[in-house]
């Protein structure tokens, strides 16, 4: 949040009001739509060391909309069905190409450049595994629990591997302004941050589990690079136990209330009474009263759930830095957040599914307008570096067996 | 861009922006594409603003379209040109024969009318694969099955059963015992299929299952490998041998066509299809996805418990010359009432009938009359 304590090289100083006055408009794009939108909107001095600094910040621009994402969604699903998952990899392509492309920095857009024969494979790959394991755990044939055993110990031991090799993939795939993002995080990093640390989270009774969450946040944030700017978390372990502590506070708090009203509803209920015909009465008010505490609960719990979440997030995007010349920011709030993520459940529910597309573009548009990025220099002066290319096989791996790698 | 034959030698013109791949620095760019050849062509920023390059226009590679996302062409040597010029591309698409299938699908992502028309196509699909494919595909499957596959199956499932909370030892005399099992003795010989048939009696109301709902009641059931487990509720409910001979030959039945087997197979398929589908779908369409399915699993075994029905009815036109025994027996379970008659049972519309493994019961009875009066005539 605090630009002044920057670490700035120095040749880095040049002013970017004046590039960007150079630039010229973008020829072809839709008048009024995210070139315009995408423009830097404030520019902002600051004094370090003697030396005045301009600040820009470029507002992040999301303009996808739900009704046509809900004819991409519904024709992936269709076209996934028909070909019995065949197309499942061209679909999620599409579907992260369609978010991808409506997400706007500073008049252009990011890209999702993955190969779908990379992903098909790797799908078929991890498929081939569940058939495996599902049918070992269904049918008990000689020695099966052995072969459980083994795919279970195996997918534990290879998982923070998985995470790196998806983190990879992810990020080698995602192409902003011609140059690709990419991943190096190290190995030995990944197994202490999704290894040991899930270990001490378990094992410590919850205790750790901030500093897991803190831990691998940072091994996603450090281990980006742009081109050649690497990322840096700024973050620390403290605001992840705050977040965790506040979150803990209210599940307490909301228990507490449940309770009393789930024994308040079994006292009027006739726990009091002793009339055999209030008995009936007495199991049908009790049933009420627990099924509206249960899904009280799980309301409250899934409100919980998603401000610890929402509030991480945003703790993780105010403290992502690149290359340090680019910091972001995120303005929204946890409780608004966590309303949306609930009430999105809430509605994918009640349409049995059809309104994902709606929730998914209703998300993703307030998260990604209140992110800004600021930089110190123009966004067009960051340089690529060469790698070489990652396996699809981490990635379809944490598809489908839903690893949440999000920040 | 079908609607004119368009002249492949005019010259195509794309206005959009350059990225060399280098650097983030954008700079605004024309493609040309005349015949084979295509040149780009630098319009502006440093350090060389009119610089032009050529390639034969087939290395060039143009990333599939989706509606109303900049438009993407791969140049050699890492460097993309992006436009907003849907139209030029596609033109360029459509000349060049290129991204043929995702056109299409871009097309009807496009268009609300084609897209409910892949809804509709979709729901015919699924319909049909559920309702026809993937229980023929199970079925075969079973049939397939080793019988050593059977038999490990059985076992399995004795052992869980036999854990103490579903049943418990029977509490039947020796005699008694024996005599059932020589009358099973005969149903296995006629249901035939070369099955290891044996017949275990047990308690099914064992003092051991805490009353939780896990003791399995007066019922029977079949294992895929010829295992019928009958409980001494069922036995007390029956007023006579013929019911329950009517009950054992209908699970027999339930071996012959390995019933058990293909249900096991299609609730497989379903995982692994409702997975691959939900790869994509998000959570709450795996919530959706997992109604039909309970619902489905349930419907196949209705077609199973006819077969099986149509198996009993079978045996007992043989030996007894009616299905009665086993209609009234039916009407007793149903109804839970040692004195119900098959009269008593109502039609059954009830969502919970949906939800049911057995078919209707009145359905049922209808049915097993009708068999045995198809076999008087
Ligand atoms: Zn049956």
């Amino acid at each position: 949040m605090s630009e002044p304590d920057h670490p700035l090289p120095n040749d880095r100083q040049a002013d970017p009001r004046g590039r960007d006055a150079e630039r010229l408009p973008e020829p072809g794009l839709v008048p009024g739509s995210a070139a315009s939108a995408g423009t830097a909107q404030s520019v902002r001095t600051v004094e370090v060391g003697g030396t005045a600094l301009q600040v820009q910040t470029y507002p992040v621009t999301f303009t996808g909309d739900a009704r046509e994402y809900f004819r991409i969604w519904i024709v992936n699903a269709a076209l996934s069905v028909v070909t019995l998952g065949g197309y499942t990899p061209w679909a999620r392509i599409r579907t992260r190409q369609y978010f991808y492309g409506h997400t706007w920095v500073d008049g252009h857009n990011f890209d999702y450049v993955a190969n779908p024969w990379a992903l098909l494979r790797g799908y078929l790959i991890v498929a081939a595994f569940m058939l495996v394991y599902l049918i070992a755990t269904r049918f008990p044939f000689k020695n099966s629990e052995y072969v459980v055993a083994a795919i279970a110990v195996l997918f534990v031991l290879v998982y923070p591997w998985l995470v790196r090799q998806s983190m990879r993939f992810l990020a080698r795939t995602t192409v902003h302004r011609g140059i690709s993002f990419r991943f190096l995080g190290s190995l030995g990093a990944a197994y202490l941050s999704y290894g040991l640390a899930n270990i001490v989270a378990l094992f410590s009774g919850g205790l750790g589990l901030p500093w897991a969450l803190f831990m691998q946040r940072r091994f996603q944030v450090d281990g980006l690079a742009y081109g050649q700017a690497r990322g840096h978390f700024r973050g620390d372990v403290g605001h992840f136990y705050l977040i965790a502590l506040t979150a803990m506070g209210i599940s307490i708090a909301a228990g507490v209330v449940f309770a009393a009203l789930a024994l308040g509803v079994f006292g009027l209920a006739g726990l009091f009474s002793w009339h055999p015909r209030a008995r009936s009465d007495l199991s049908l008010g009790a049933m009420v009263g627990l099924v509206a505490a249960y899904l009280g609960l799980l309301l409250m719990s899934g409100v919980v759930r998603e401000y610890m979440r929402a509030a991480m997030m945003r703790s993780v995007l105010n403290n992502v830095e690149l290359g340090g010349v680019v910091r972001l920011g995120a303005s929204f709030s946890p409780w608004m957040l966590a309303w949306i993520s609930v009430s999105n459940y809430a509605a994918q529910l009640v349409s049995l599914g059809l309104l994902t597309p709606w929730a998914a573009v209703r998300r993703t548009k307030y998260v990604l307008e209140q992110v800004q990025v600021r930089a110190i220099v123009s966004l067009d002066s960051f340089s690529a570096d060469t790698a070489g290319q990652e396996s699809a096989l981490g990635e379809a791996a944490s598809e489908l067996l839903d690893i949440n790698l999000g920040f | 861009m079908t609607q004119h034959q368009p002249d492949p030698t005019e010259t195509l013109i794309l206005r959009g922006v350059y990225f060399d791949g280098q650097s983030s620095r954008d700079r605004e760019a024309e493609l040309q594409i005349r015949g084979e050849q295509a040149s780009l062509k630098i319009m502006s920023g440093e350090p060389l603003p009119q610089r032009q390059e050529s390639w034969p226009q087939r290395v060039l590679v143009i990333e599939p379209p989706l509606t109303r996302v900049r438009r993407v062409i791969r140049l050699p040597g890492g460097g993309r040109f992006e436009t907003q010029d849907d139209a030029g591309v596609s033109l360029l698409e459509s000349r060049t024969h290129r991204n043929w299938g995702l056109g299409r699908v871009r097309r009807i992502e496009a268009s609300w009318g084609l897209t409910l028309g892949a809804v509709i196509t979709l729901g015919l699909f699924v319909w049909g694969f559920l309702s026809f494919g993937l229980p023929a595909l199970a079925r075969s499957a079973a049939a397939a099955t080793p019988r050593s596959v059977l038999a490990s199956f059985d076992q399995a499932a004795i052992k869980t059963l036999d854990n103490g909370s579903f049943m418990g030892p029977t509490h039947l005399g020796k005699a008694r015992q024996a005599q059932l099992q020589a009358e099973f003795a005969t149903i296995g010989k006629w249901a035939g299929g070369n099955y290891p048939y044996r017949l275990l009696l047990r308690n099914g109301k064992p003092a051991t299952s805490d009353g939780a709902g896990f003791a399995i009641g007066a019922n029977a059931f079949a294992l895929p490998n010829g295992t019928v487990v009958m409980t001494d509720q069922l036995v007390a409910l029956s007023r006579n041998d013929r019911e329950l001979m009517g009950v054992l030959a209908h699970e027999t039945g339930h071996v012959t066509h390995r019933h058990a087997l293909a249900s096991v197979y299609q609730g497989l398929g379903l995982t692994l299809l409702g997975t691959a589908i939900t790869g994509d779908l998000v959570s709450a369409g795996t919530f959706a996805a997992a109604v039909p399915t309970a619902l489905l699993t349930n419907g196949y075994s209705r077609q199973a418990e006819t077969q099986a029905d149509e198996s009993a009815a079978a045996y007992m036109l043989g030996q007894y010359h009616t299905t009665k025994p086993l209609r009234d027996l039916l009407a007793r379970l149903e109804l839970d009432d040692k004195n119900a008659s098959e009269g008593d049972v109502k039609a059954d519309v009830r969502v919970k009938d949906m939800l049911q493994t057995h078919p209707g019961t009145r359905q049922r009875l209808d049915h097993l009359r009708a068999l045995e009066q198809a076999a008087r005539k």
